[in-house]
């Protein structure tokens, strides 16, 4: 049953020891750095307890793939797959998540220091740390809004409700998620539009991840984020995840 | 229909169905035979040796004996509700040669089928799954995407369907596990004939779309749930499949139509092209179909009791039946089912229906009757709280008919408990300023000036605009946490979130599935709606009535939410107020809510209150502050909506064998009589999947009853 798994993972993190064991080599500083930055960028997908949601999104916890600082860090920077690219993030930044996701749960890899992140990601193809717009500039059209108001029905009124509440008009539905205003704005601050995209497209509509073009996906985006009162401007949102993950979501300054 | 009397007065010219629907044209005779004032013992060639039981004597003067019955109906089968087990029941019974006759309280035919989501979960094998297995489109090529599921989830059979529905590990969010409790008989039963109630219904005009999940009860192990649809189109034509967007609810999203009382939702990504579902894509499949096949209806009849040829032994014979007007609210005409062929006008105060083969009881659940579900929850007789439905039922819809009849005759109940499980069988609703807060309708069925306000669906998110609080003014819970049912995601039946793994991970009857350490993982009920119940100052002996429920707030909550207080969302119907201080807001809804029945004495110093915590941003009452930001109510003007108390599901009922057949409490079957869907007992599957089922072998059966 698509769409169904997530819960079951989520039931299962009671079954695995949740304490974080920091090596001896690890800075405390940087190890809880990186937790922070992991609770607000990674958890989403990859859990609390870095299990994950197989195969959709990968566990960190027990994953030989940490082993390789650079492959880590070139990933958090560029994305990969239905990983978002985290061009706000700083090189610091980088090396202190990456310590933490080798070190926390079941895995202890040791630290990536600074000096490694850094030349990790001094080869060609890797951008530098860049500069990030709010959802709040105008990155959107109207008629890239219409067209998502035009989609959103089919795709994601079913279970979030015609006022984007997480109301469902099938009353034997209980609540979703809210897709617009306080509610969202709350639980999406400070991630980019990269990481709500990538999320949405790999888990959504529930019952048919995918399903939709990655332009229908853009386009809901824009209906959601003209239905939470964000201004249009003059070019389309596109859905380039490496465009999009320089768009940092955020209450209205 | 053969008529044996001229007593034509009555019967109304049918009425041209609108929507540019064609009606059904009846195809052959039914046999129902109109019989005034003949004597049953004759009518029905009963020798005096079949009348006389142990228990004769109690017969004399009671008003379930034989004796005093005059029959002013014949037919072979008298099916009480035209909802989804009694439509189902109707058309399967008058396919086995039947004529068939269905009374119910309403005007129109459908019952809560017509308000549903119309996911009907079946399974065992069924030809929807099979279908969707190789890919194929539907029969009539409508339908032009792939499979949702992949066949393995798809793999099903009657043993994996009985094995799931007895699972004694599957646990709902409570903790209790609700297939423990499910009759063996009837669960067996259910499962051997979901196979062909599924063919049966798309062999009467009802398209499934691809299968997704599965729904409510229906077991874990596959996926088994398809929801209905018909094809937007030019013309309503059911033998078409397509429906017009009037009719559909969806031209304008302010109105709906008297095909359909609630708006239709898209369905068209999982069908191909523009199509829409909900339960209007079941219910008027089936009444067109049982109307064209020569079902019978009487409409305005509310089923009162059974005919048994002793009180507590012996055949049931019929039933007795009152009139139950339904009027326009605003015209004062008698309200018209929309279509109505088939239709018998039937006007007398009550009238005798004599079932020669067999009497089924689908005239639903018991959550509409508060004294019989006070037997669950005693706050919850409380009548301003009413049943889902209830401006499309009327006041008869839920009553507990069945339970009532059934009981006077010596029926055995069963599966009782199961009442006090899930989220939908209580739960406080999200869509506020209407007593009708389960559902949705719009301008434009008749039955919408009941209700008057659509109601404003806040959502779980609304919560965290206001402060809810109790008939004396009183703040009781932490307003965040108090729409959430006891659930982590949008479902959570046993079934379909109540275990740790789901479809194929899943190990039916694995004692890891209720391990202690997953159940503490699960449960998460907040208990909102016992606090909303509890006893407060202004209740009062013997009922100590918890009253009705208001949500607070001023005019920045709606310039926050961009909330719709108007028509049709609100109304000046007692559910919705406004004022400019909160001392006349108070008073208003005092004098203006027909359930208020104290005055809300502590309000001004609730808001005062909490525009100090709100400044504070401390809640030390409730902790508000550590679920959502709390706002000040201190912008005038000040606003007032209900917030409503739903009963929506009936679990338990009458107990019935795997045939439907009706067992009293010494164990033996009550001849002649049936029942299915919310009216019968003992198997924990929601809503249309155990109607249809239990409606489709209860016909099966009652077809091929001797005649009596």
């Amino acid at each position: 049953v698509k769409g169904l798994r997530i819960v079951g993972v989520l039931g299962a993190t009671f079954l695995i020891a949740t304490a974080a064991v920091a090596q001896p080599v690890v800075d405390s500083v940087v190890f809880e750095q990186g937790q922070e930055l992991y609770q607000n960028h990674c958890a989403l997908c990859h859990q609390d307890a870095g299990t994950g949601n197989p195969p959709t999104f990968p566990s960190l916890s027990g994953n030989d793939h940490l082993e390789d600082p650079a492959q880590i860090v070139r990933t958090i920077r560029q994305g990969a797959g239905t990983m978002p690219p985290f061009p706000d993030l700083s090189t610091a930044e980088i090396s202190a998540v990456a310590t933490y996701i080798r070190n926390a749960w079941a895995n202890s890899f040791g630290a990536i220091t600074t000096a490694e992140a850094t030349a990790a990601l001094d080869v060609d193809g890797f951008e530098a740390e860049g500069d990030s717009a709010s959802v709040w500039d105008g990155v959107f059209t109207e008629t890239q809004a219409e067209r998502g108001r035009a989609a959103y029905p089919g795709a994601c009124a079913l279970c979030h409700g015609r006022r984007l509440n997480g109301a469902p008009d099938d009353p034997d539905m209980a609540a979703t998620p809210s897709l617009a205003r306080a509610r969202f704005l709350r639980t999406w601050d400070g991630k980019s539009l990269a990481t709500l995209f990538e999320y949405t497209r790999a888990t959504m509509p529930q019952d048919n991840p995918g399903s939709l073009t990655d332009e229908e996906y853009v386009d809901v985006i824009a209906y959601m984020l003209s239905v939470g009162g964000m201004p249009a401007g003059e070019v389309d949102l596109q859905p380039d995840p490496e465009d999009l993950a320089r768009v940092v979501i955020e209450p209205q300054p | 229909m053969a008529k044996t009397d001229d007593d034509d007065a009555r019967a109304g010219a049918p009425r041209a169905a609108t929507g540019g629907g064609d009606k059904p044209q009846r195809k052959g005779g039914n046999g129902l035979t109109r019989r005034d004032f003949v004597r049953t013992g004759a009518a029905a060639g009963l020798g005096a040796g079949a009348l006389l039981g142990p228990d004769q004597a109690d017969a004399q003067g009671t008003s379930t004996g034989l004796d005093d019955t005059t029959w002013d109906y014949e037919v072979d089968v008298v099916i009480a509700g035209a909802g989804c087990a009694g439509l189902t029941a109707a058309i399967r019974a008058r396919d086995l040669g039947a004529s068939v006759l269905v009374v119910d309280s309403n005007f129109d035919a459908g019952g809560r089928m017509l308000l549903s989501g119309a996911h009907v979960s079946l399974g065992g094998g069924d030809p929807v799954q099979g279908r969707d297995m190789t890919g194929e489109s539907d029969r009539e090529g409508f339908i032009t995407v792939d499979p949702v599921e992949a066949p393995e989830e798809l793999d099903d059979s009657v043993e994996l369907l009985f094995a799931d529905l007895n699972d004694w590990s599957v646990l709902d969010t409570k903790a209790q596990s609700a297939y423990r409790y499910n009759e063996r008989d009837v669960a067996r039963s259910w499962a051997e004939n979901c196979p062909a109630t599924r063919q049966f219904l798309i062999d009467n005009y009802v398209r499934f779309a691809r299968v997704s999940g599965g729904h409510h009860g229906g077991g874990l192990s596959r996926a088994r749930g398809a929801r209905c649809f018909l094809l937007l189109g030019d013309r309503t034509d059911i033998k078409a499949g397509t429906i017009t967007a009037e009719d559909a609810g969806v031209a304008d999203p302010e109105r709906t139509s008297p095909f359909a009382p609630v708006q239709m939702n898209d369905l068209s990504r999982s069908v191909g092209s523009p199509a829409v579902s909900n339960g209007v894509a079941l219910a008027r499949p089936l009444d067109f179909s049982a109307r064209e096949k020569g079902v019978e209806f009487m409409f305005h009849r509310h089923f009162d009791e059974l005919v048994r040829e002793q009180p507590f032994s012996g055949r049931v014979l019929g039933i007795r039946a009152h009139y139950s007007p339904r009027h326009h609210p605003e015209t004062g005409e008698l309200l018209q089912s929309y279509w109505q062929n088939g239709n018998v006008e039937e006007q007398r105060e009550t009238v005798s229906i004599r079932a020669r083969r067999a009497v089924i009881l689908a005239s639903g659940g018991h959550a509409g009757n508060p004294e019989v579900r006070g037997m669950f929850y005693p706050a919850l007789r409380e009548p301003a709280f009413p049943t889902s439905g209830y401006a499309f039922q009327g006041p008869h819809g839920q009553d507990a008919s069945a339970l009532i009849a059934g009981l006077r005759i010596g029926a055995n109940l069963a599966g009782m408990q199961q009442n006090l499980s899930y989220p939908t069988t209580f739960h406080i609703a999200t869509r506020l300023g209407t007593r009708d807060a389960y559902t949705t309708m719009m301008p434009g069925h008749p039955t919408f000036g009941f209700r008057q306000s659509a109601g404003v669906n806040v959502g779980n998110v609304g919560f965290e605009e206001f402060i809810a609080v109790n008939q004396v003014g009183k703040r009781f819970f932490n307003e965040v946490r108090l729409p959430l049912k006891p659930t982590r995601s949008s479902y959570s039946y046993p079934g379909d979130r109540g275990t740790p793994n789901e479809g194929l991970e899943h190990t039916p009857h694995d004692w890891r599935n209720c391990r202690q350490d997953w159940v503490r993982e699960m449960y998460n009920y907040d208990h909102g709606l016992d606090a909303a119940l509890a006893v407060n100052e202004g209740s009062t002996a013997p009922h100590y009535y918890s009253g009705p429920l208001w949500a607070i707030f001023d005019q920045e909550a709606i310039e926050r939410t961009g909330w719709e207080l108007r028509a049709p969302y609100v109304a000046d119907n007692g559910y919705s107020f406004k004022a400019d201080t909160i001392t006349e807001l108070a008073e208003r809804i005092a004098a203006g809510h027909e359930f208020q029945r104290v005055p809300l004495a502590h309000l001004v110093d609730t808001v005062a209150t909490w525009n100090s915590y709100a400044a504070a941003g401390a809640d030390p009452d409730f902790e508000r502050e550590t679920d959502a930001p709390m706002h000040p109510i201190a912008t005038p003007p000040f606003y007032a909506l209900s917030i409503m108390v739903v009963w929506h599901d009936s679990y338990g009922g009458l107990r019935v064998n795997g045939r439907q057949q009706i067992v009293d409490m010494q164990g033996q079957v009550i001849p002649g009589l049936y029942a299915g869907g919310e009216a019968a007992g003992g198997i924990n599957k929601h809503g249309l999947g155990k109607g249809h089922v239990q409606g489709y072998i209860a016909g099966t059966n009652a077809a091929v009853e001797p005649t009596a």
